[in-house]
């Protein structure tokens, strides 16, 4: 019973880090909110130049990340090993995937003249630097977390292939896959607040 | 694991209607349409895939989240008391 509210306590530490994340997140997402009131209609309008289907089929990417995540601590619970690890390294392939992607869709950006302080974009108006300027700080934050969430999931599989942890010491893989979930709800919110304006 | 599918397939759907509402003309409701189904989404991937709905051993973990989103509105709207009214 002991190790049990030891558990709870290590999560409940997860917890507070996730908190914490989420207020770093939230301080740009009232900066967004902010600028957007100020520039509604260029906004909808730089968004509108944004990859719309890149960005769909990285949110399907990231969200079903998730569920293989998920399906990961599942199997490891129900004392099925190599499962587990099959879906951890699926999430930690669909994490790569959805970089690849983003990078793809910066470099056409990039390859456009749009990037952060390019002289291009710093002839058009205010807003629309703006504009770019927290997709390019939010997304970036957010892929960066993205490649973190790659390398600790990595470590934990060869943790896991070394038999470090195993279905009575789950704990390090709930908690990186508390970590990756959160990095998927945050990409559940930059989503339609920076594709989807209209 | 029959659950996990089920949310993952109303997460997908989910975002099918966010991408096809946004290729309307919903004028005011469609800020407030598209932040519904995110905060429905995240709900769903708090709940079931972090767990939040299953913590038993310190129950009112449940509520940093609601806590956490309430100090982050309380920000927001002293935010824009100011920049509103200027």
């Amino acid at each position: 019973m002991g190790n049990h509210k030891n558990e709870a306590y290590s999560r409940l530490g997860m917890w507070l880090f996730l908190l914490s994340e989420i207020l770093l997140f939230g301080g740009l997402f009232i900066l967004y909110s902010v600028y957007r009131f100020q520039n509604a209609q260029i906004f909808h309008l730089a968004a509108e130049a944004l990859n719309r289907p890149i960005g769909t089929i990285n949110t399907i990417v990231l969200l079903t990340s998730s569920l293989t995540m998920a399906l990961s601590i599942y199997f490891l619970k129900m004392e099925k090993p190599r499962r587990s690890l099959f879906f951890l390294f699926s999430t930690v392939a669909l994490g790569v995937l959805f970089l690849i992607n983003k990078s793809v869709e910066w470099s056409i950006k990039f390859h456009h003249g749009v990037y952060p302080n390019a002289p291009r974009l710093l002839e058009r108006e205010r807003g629309e630097i703006l504009f770019y300027g927290l997709y390019y700080s939010m997304t970036g934050l957010h892929a960066l977390h993205v490649l973190v969430g790659i390398g600790i999931l990595s470590g934990v599989g060869l943790w896991m292939m070394r038999g470090r942890i195993h279905h009575k010491h789950v704990l390090p893989l709930e908690n990186s896959g508390l970590y990756w979930h959160l990095v998927d709800i945050i990409w559940v919110f930059l989503f339609p607040l920076f594709y989807l304006i209209t | 694991m029959r659950t996990y599918t089920l949310v993952w397939l109303s997460l997908v759907i989910l975002t099918g209607v966010a991408v096809s509402t946004a290729g309307m003309d919903w004028g005011r409701w469609s800020l407030g349409i598209t932040l519904f189904i995110a905060f429905v989404k995240s709900g769903l991937i708090l709940n079931y895939f972090m767990h939040l709905k299953d913590e038993k051993q310190i129950k009112w973990i449940r509520w940093l989240i609601p806590g956490i989103l309430a100090i982050l509105v309380l920000f927001m709207g002293l935010t824009f008391l100011d920049i509103a009214f200027r």
